[in-house]
């Protein structure tokens, strides 16, 4: 099968049929080509959505108050629901094998000013388990710690923006800025891959915040990682537990979302899992269909050959060529072309997919491309399509009656 | 094939010796390519006995008729059947390939073929490069090629002018020669008078079979 023979015979039929072998192969590279873009463009999507949550710890839950819906426990509706500083310790203390890291939050803004320059930013206020929890990546200097909560430090962890609009070019480490008017002493520096917002903002200890301004203990959100061994349902379970217990302690419906909202990660990344997986799926079958009629586009142009070489094949059969030997020449000249054009258009698409992947970064679509796995089972899907296809005319070729062949004379 | 069945043979009762020349001879429709045909193992006869070198030919699977095909038969066509993509000594070595032989004593032997049929210095030309003549020696070097107990002529010199078929019979007398038995339809006279013997056929019979004086070829050449 593998002789030098059968092969001097397929390029031979190729070189002298090269309209019909280019046509042959468009079909199939071209299907090839678009399945491996489709693929790619779904694993972009993929890679666009989990860089956009990537931003923040998978297994976070948080804890948000609003204003209630729904008149429960002998309280109107249209109440106001605020979470303190003992929310915080209650949750803590209640879940201490649930929860991974806890802090709360306490948004508030300022008016920033080093020497000269003065700029209007957001502030956090939070406890130093929220680097882990928000994935803050410290590039100089640190984040706060507990000690700096205790001893309310008037310490900041300024983002890259902030550093850049106040401080030009001087080394921000260890200097005071002042925030409306008393002095910080700058710690550290963080940056925040894919938003420049988000490094326009100052973290600072929450006690300090809730001390020298307004001297205040309420928080306004609550954020957490759980135990990151849960599994999904482990996950919603505790969320679940989280949620009943907070709108207990605060008199809110169970049903009422708006009083106070637990926002579970996990949900939300299940659903887009699912959602990229059924468009994963979708592509998968919309590049099969089109693979079928480049199969279906061979399979044609082979029955075409075939009747065109009646007459030659009439002639090898009657020098005794023997049914199978003409299958094998049919079924190995369309597997040959199959996967050789077929090659070519995932060559194609590779390059263009290394080409131009890497510099698209947009929050919806990011760096498409292939895994080897795809490259893979798209050649074997090729060869396996290139037998198909040569399947049936093979066996009509191995069936010419000689003498009917050869009697157009 | 087709629907309609039709008798064209009506009882044959033939042979052919080792080493004899055969002129088939008949109208158009008396059935003589018919008679090839079954002969040549391209097709059946409904009903009868054919027996090829004392082997019995009948109820064939179409690999055993491919293999008798290559083994028993050269054939020699009226359109040369040449593949037009091969040069003329692929064409001669096409046989021997469908006998596995190996890829050298292959081309050493269609070499020799074609050297025989005087074709040495067109080896590697394509039929489209070659006159009608040197095609039909090319044919007839392949068919020899196999070194068949039979080699089966239709019309081998119908598409051909009159001195070009002379060569081609004198070749086919040479061959003859050397001992190959070799049938030959025609409904030529001057070349069924260069067999050995004539069968002529009509409407599905043969009315004649008879012995003749050879004309050699090589005086009209």
């Amino acid at each position: 099968m593998f002789d030098r023979d059968i092969w001097q015979e397929i390029f031979h039929t190729l070189k002298n049929n090269k309209l019909r072998t280019f046509l042959t192969g468009f079909s199939v590279g071209w299907a090839i080509f678009i399945l491996v873009m489709l693929l790619a463009s779904v694993n972009g999507m993929q890679n666009g959505f989990t860089s956009q949550f990537n931003d923040d710890a998978t297994n976070s839950i948080f804890i948000r108050p609003g204003t209630t819906a729904k008149a429960y426990g002998g309280f109107e509706a249209g109440r106001r629901i605020q979470l303190k500083n003992d929310d915080f310790e209650y949750v803590k203390n209640s879940f201490p094998k649930d929860i991974e890291y806890i802090s709360s939050r306490y948004f508030t803004g300022t008016t920033a000013r080093y020497k000269s320059e003065t700029g209007s930013y957001s502030v956090q206020a939070v406890h130093p388990d929220h680097q882990i929890i928000e994935k803050t990546i410290i590039t100089e200097g640190r984040f706060f710690n507990n000690a700096d909560v205790l001893n309310k430090a008037k310490v900041a962890v300024i983002g890259r923006k902030v550093a850049e609009d106040l401080f030009k070019k001087e080394e921000p480490l260890g200097k005071y800025v002042e925030f409306n008017g008393l002095p910080f002493k700058v710690i550290g520096i963080f940056t925040d891959d894919g938003d420049d917002n988000a490094e326009r903002r100052i973290y600072a200890p929450i006690s300090t915040y809730q001390g020298i301004y307004g001297n205040t203990n309420v928080i306004n959100q609550l954020v957490l990682t759980y135990n990151p061994t849960y599994d999904l349902t482990k996950a919603l379970e505790f969320s679940g537990r989280l949620e009943e217990l907070m709108k207990r302690r605060h008199k809110v419906a169970p049903d009422d979302q708006a009083g106070i909202n637990v926002w579970n990660y996990a949900e939300a990344f299940d659903d887009i899992s699912s959602f990229s997986a059924v468009l994963n799926t979708i592509s998968i079958g919309v590049g099969f269909l089109i693979l079928i009629a480049g199969i279906v586009g061979i399979g044609n142009i082979m029955v075409f050959t075939i009747k065109e070489r009646t007459k030659e094949i009439g002639v090898r059969k009657a020098l005794g060529a023997q049914p199978k030997q003409i299958i094998n020449l049919v079924l190995l000249e369309s597997t040959f072309i199959t996967a050789l054009s077929g090659f070519i258009g995932l060559i194609f698409a590779w390059i263009i997919l290394s080409v131009i992947g890497p510099t698209i970064n947009t929050p919806a679509f990011t760096n498409p491309s292939v895994s080897l796995s795809t490259v893979v089972t798209a050649t074997i899907i090729l060869i396996v399509a290139g037998v198909l296809a040569g399947l049936i005319p093979a066996i009509k070729a191995a069936n010419v009656k000689p003498i009917v062949a050869l009697s157009d004379k | 094939m087709g629907s309609n069945s039709l008798h064209v043979l009506k009882g044959i009762n033939f042979k052919a010796e080792d080493g004899e020349l055969v002129a088939i001879m008949g109208s158009s429709g008396s059935g003589k390519s018919t008679l090839l045909n079954i002969l040549g193992m391209l097709d059946v006869a409904d009903t009868g006995e054919y027996t090829l070198d004392g082997v019995p030919i009948k109820d064939l699977s179409e690999t055993k008729a491919a293999q008798y095909r290559n083994k028993f038969l050269g054939f020699i066509f009226q359109s040369f059947n040449l593949i037009n993509y091969k040069s003329a000594l692929e064409n001669v070595a096409l046989p021997l390939y469908y006998q596995k032989v190996g890829r050298k004593e292959r081309q050493e032997k269609a070499m020799s073929y074609l050297e025989k049929v005087g074709l040495k210095e067109w080896a590697s030309h394509l039929p489209s490069e070659l006159s009608g003549g040197q095609k039909q020696r090319v044919a007839i070097a392949r068919a020899m090629a196999a070194e068949p107990k039979v080699l089966l002529a239709d019309e081998p010199t119908g598409a051909l002018d009159s001195t070009t078929s002379y060569e081609v019979m004198d070749l086919i007398q040479k061959i003859n020669d050397e001992g190959n038995t070799i049938l030959v339809v025609t409904h030529e006279e001057d070349i069924a008078h260069m067999c050995k013997r004539i069968v002529h056929l009509k409407d599905g019979v043969i009315v004649e079979d008879k012995k003749i004086k050879q004309v050699r070829a090589q005086q009209h050449v």
